[in-house]
């Protein structure tokens, strides 16, 4: 792990009229890390994404990709600077087969053979055999696979993934937690929002807490869910409370 | 109510459904106690299909539901409040437009017997004495606490024995989280079963008188509030650890 | 893919044999090629009344093949696409009428103009989704209606007369030919067209890019593929082709009038030849163009009334939307088969209790 952050964001702002989903946050992943984003649902954790992305525009702050100022940057480029995301909702293109998927996405001008590079990821996912099959009859699982492999094709140095094992069975958890170690272990960087608790303390190096759309506590996955804030953020106020800061 | 008879149970055991493909409940189950019974749970635990599923919107893949003698396992919404079950959804769903009398009366939409319902709205006014003075205002000029006495008044209207709840602590202030829990507790004093579930745990487990937690669909814990002491052990079953 | 379809409910025989037909890799070369011979040798066992038939049969399947890559694989529902087919035509006729060029110039100036247009309206539009994009290109359309009704150079409301085929070549052509000389343009323009979306839409990277557009947008623009281009593109590349035809069209009939060329009707009739067929398939727009207007055109001659297979056209596509939404083509290829026709009929009488 290097010392240059891969990514970065300094007071990062999203509004949506009244409601601030991101309130300044400042956030810095080093290359090579598994960074977990966690906190209670309307933390604003899809909303970072989102902003980190170029899906939404940021109101305030910088984000900042292998040390290029991306704010704002629409979300094609950021693609092809090499950060990938997954969205909430696994989608596959539907009307087109797994290999179709595939050779959909862009890829960088100096790839030479794009065949081949397709055969490698199906082969390192194990969905080969359903390369020619229509995305629309796939399972979940196969589809979260596909979703995964579309994302290596950009050849991202970062990826972003959200609730990668929402609704996944555990065979299934495993193998993807496998695919994203010996992704990491071969340098590419993630960050991952998670629900799964369990997940999020196997893989992670370390967490971010997210509520109220503040960047609450940062830390390893055991010191921060210990954090009196992130005990309060998931578990609640109450106004009796003493000691505890608002 | 006296307690020389023993109230009816709304018990589900072994519940298993979800949405299309993707199963979200993983074998639960719970049953309905004395006085408050709590359902903690984060976001993505399945407690919102839980409550869904007592009050018959979502259908069981497998498992049963019961309350008392009556099997209600496959029974939709409108068959479920005959026996005595009443729900309020997220919000207090209280019409805004109409006064509070106009909602307390539609509560008492499905009862018959006119003079049933005069009784049930002078004890609905017994429990909740702010609502006599405001009978003819219109509900939403209302304050929340008011707002909630209406929504749970509207329910007493159905003659229910147990109320499932559905995060009345929602949107509210930590000031008013405290009067939204005290209007509960007025529902228990006059004989009520709750069941209810809630995010802001914290506050919650004051009112308890049983807590449920669910993580990732299933239970992982289950009794009296004062067995979860311990924060950090709270913290670690709340995030199914 | 064909061993699924040969196992499900037993399907043997034809469905079997048609299936193993499409499923090898040299299918297309040889029912392109059987067309283009089939096309080519039409002329000749036709009188110069079903030459003008089948002329407008294969128009039209390019125009509807022009909307399919915009509707089908792209997903956009572009309710202004015969606008481009008026301007198409007005600007030949300009071009011929006003500058005295012959027809070639025309129709390249055709082509230019409706690409030059398709850019200006699309960079707007396309930022717009579903029904508001619907709505914005449809008002376009009728803008451009209302426009060349007013303007002088279009002919306002009177329309625009062409030079025919005839005094533009010098040389006096007997009727027949004529119509053959156009059959063979048309042919032409169609067979490129249906050519054109197999190779670019269906077949390359592009084409790819363009139903990842229709497919899921956002998530094609987190693959790093420039969605704004693409749809410009693929929107500029159909506009074009319908105006194309647009010109060829105005230069056959020599009489063109906003009000026909520039109406609604034009946009509806590729729309439904289009969800009638097949969206988003290559051969949805030619069975569904085939199927549609040899429908208006029979209906014309036997029933005596030349609108009467509207209603008729709109049962059927009540019938595809709410039973087949694939289409004609998603039932022969067994996309939506028997249980799934089923099961639609099912659900659709459960919601008004019929059953």
């Amino acid at each position: 792990m290097s010392d240059t952050p891969i990514l970065e964001t300094r007071d990062l702002t999203k509004q949506f009229g009244a409601l601030t989903a991101n309130d300044r946050i400042s956030f810095s992943v080093s290359a090579g890390e598994i960074r977990g984003i966690i906190g209670p649902n309307g933390s604003g954790k899809t909303t970072f994404f989102n902003s980190l992305t170029g899906f939404y525009q940021p109101d305030g702050g910088t984000v900042l990709f292998d040390g290029t100022d991306v704010t704002g940057w629409k979300p094609f480029r950021i693609a092809r600077r090499g950060m990938g995301r997954t969205f909430q909702i696994v989608s596959p293109f539907k009307n087109m087969t797994v290999r179709q998927n595939l050779k959909a996405v862009h890829t960088p001008d100096d790839l030479d053979d794009k065949e081949a590079r397709i055969d490698e990821i199906l082969e390192f996912l194990e969905i080969d055999h359903i390369a020619e099959n229509k995305a629309r009859g796939m399972s979940g699982g196969q589809q979260k696979l596909l979703e995964l492999g579309r994302i290596l094709m950009l050849d991202p140095s970062c990826i972003l993934l959200d609730e990668p094992t929402a609704g996944v069975n555990p065979a299934l958890e495993k193998r993807i937690m496998g695919h994203i170690r010996a992704l990491n272990e071969q340098g590419t960087t993630f960050v991952i929002i998670e629900h799964d608790m369990s997940v999020m303390r196997a893989v992670a190096d370390s967490v971010t807490v997210l509520d109220q759309g503040q960047n609450i506590v940062e830390g390893p996955f055991d010191e921060v869910k210990d954090d009196p804030r992130v005990r309060e953020a998931y578990l609640g106020r109450h106004a009796d409370d003493e000691g505890v800061p608002i | 109510m006296s307690a020389d008879m023993e109230p009816d149970r709304l018990v589900a055991r072994d519940i298993v459904t979800g949405y299309d493909e993707h199963e979200v409940l993983h074998g639960v189950s719970i049953e309905s106690h004395d006085g408050v019974t709590c359902i903690f749970g984060p976001n993505g635990s399945g407690k919102s299909t839980l409550m869904k599923t007592l009050n018959g919107v979502v259908p069981l893949w497998s498992g049963s539901l019961h309350y008392g003698d009556v099997d209600i396992t496959d029974a939709p919404p409108e068959e479920i409040v005959p026996t005595g079950i009443a729900t309020l959804p997220q919000g207090g769903g209280v019409f805004g437009t109409l006064t509070v009398e106009e909602n307390l009366r539609i509560g008492g939409f499905t009862v018959s017997d006119q003079a049933v319902v005069e009784e049930r709205i002078e004890d609905v006014l017994e429990a909740f004495p702010d609502l006599r003075e405001k009978l003819d205002t219109n509900a939403r000029s209302l304050s929340g606490g008011q707002q909630m006495m209406v929504s749970l008044g509207r329910a007493m209207m159905t003659g229910a024995d147990t109320y499932l709840l559905d995060e009345p602590s929602a949107g509210l202030s930590p000031a008013l989280v405290d009067d939204a829990f005290d209007l509960v507790r007025t529902l228990v004093d006059r004989g009520a079963q709750i069941v209810l579930i809630e995010q802001n745990v914290t506050a919650a487990l004051r009112l308890a008188d049983y807590v449920y937690i669910l993580a990732e669909g299933t239970l992982q814990f289950e009794g009296p509030p004062s067995e979860l002491s311990d924060e950090s052990e709270l913290m670690e079953l709340y995030l199914g650890l | 893919m064909s061993a699924e379809r040969t196992d499900e409910s037993g399907q043997r025989g034809l469905r079997a044999r048609v299936d193993a037909f499409t499923a090898r890799e040299d299918a297309w070369k040889w029912t392109f090629g059987a067309a283009v011979v089939l096309l080519a040798l039409l002329p000749l066992g036709l009188n110069s009344f079903w030459t003008r038939i089948a002329l407008g049969a294969l128009m039209w399947v390019g125009l509807a093949q022009s909307w399919n890559m915009i509707g089908g694989y792209a997903g956009y529902l572009d309710f202004g696409h015969g606008a481009y087919f008026g301007v198409g035509g007005f600007v030949t006729g300009i071009v011929m009428v006003k500058l005295s060029l012959p027809f070639i110039p025309g129709l390249l100036l055709a082509g230019v103009a409706g690409a030059a247009l398709a850019y200006v309206i699309g960079v707007p539009t396309l930022r717009l989704k579903g029904s508001y994009f619907a709505i914005a290109t449809w008002a376009f359309a009728e803008a451009m209606k209302q426009l060349a009704l007013i303007l002088g150079i279009t002919g306002g409301t009177f329309g625009m007369s062409l030079p025919t085929a005839a005094s533009s070549f010098g040389i006096p052509i007997p009727g027949g030919l004529s119509e053959t000389f156009f059959y063979y343009v048309m042919a032409a323009l169609s067979l490129g067209t249906v050519l054109l979306s197999y190779l670019v839409l269906e077949h390359s990277e592009f084409g790819y890019r363009v139903q990842a557009v229709r497919d899921d947008e956002n998530a094609a623009e987190s693959l790093g593929i420039d969605t704004t281009r693409v749809k410009r593109q693929v929107y500029v590349l159909s506009c074009v082709i319908a105006a194309l035809f647009g010109s060829v069209y105005a230069y056959h009939i020599t009489f063109i009038h906003p009000n026909d060329v520039l109406g609604s009707l034009i946009t509806d009739q590729m729309v439904i030849m289009v969800l009638l067929g097949g969206l988003g398939t290559i051969y949805g727009p030619v069975v569904g163009g085939l199927t549609v207007f040899l429908l208006s055109r029979m209906s014309s001659l036997f029933l005596g009334s030349s609108t009467i297979y509207l209603p008729l056209i709109g049962v059927l596509i009540m019938l595809v939307v709410l039973f087949a939404p694939s289409g004609i083509v998603g039932l022969l290829n067994g996309q939506t088969s028997r249980a799934d026709v089923k099961k639609n009929v099912h659900e659709l009488a459960d919601k008004f209790d019929l059953l």
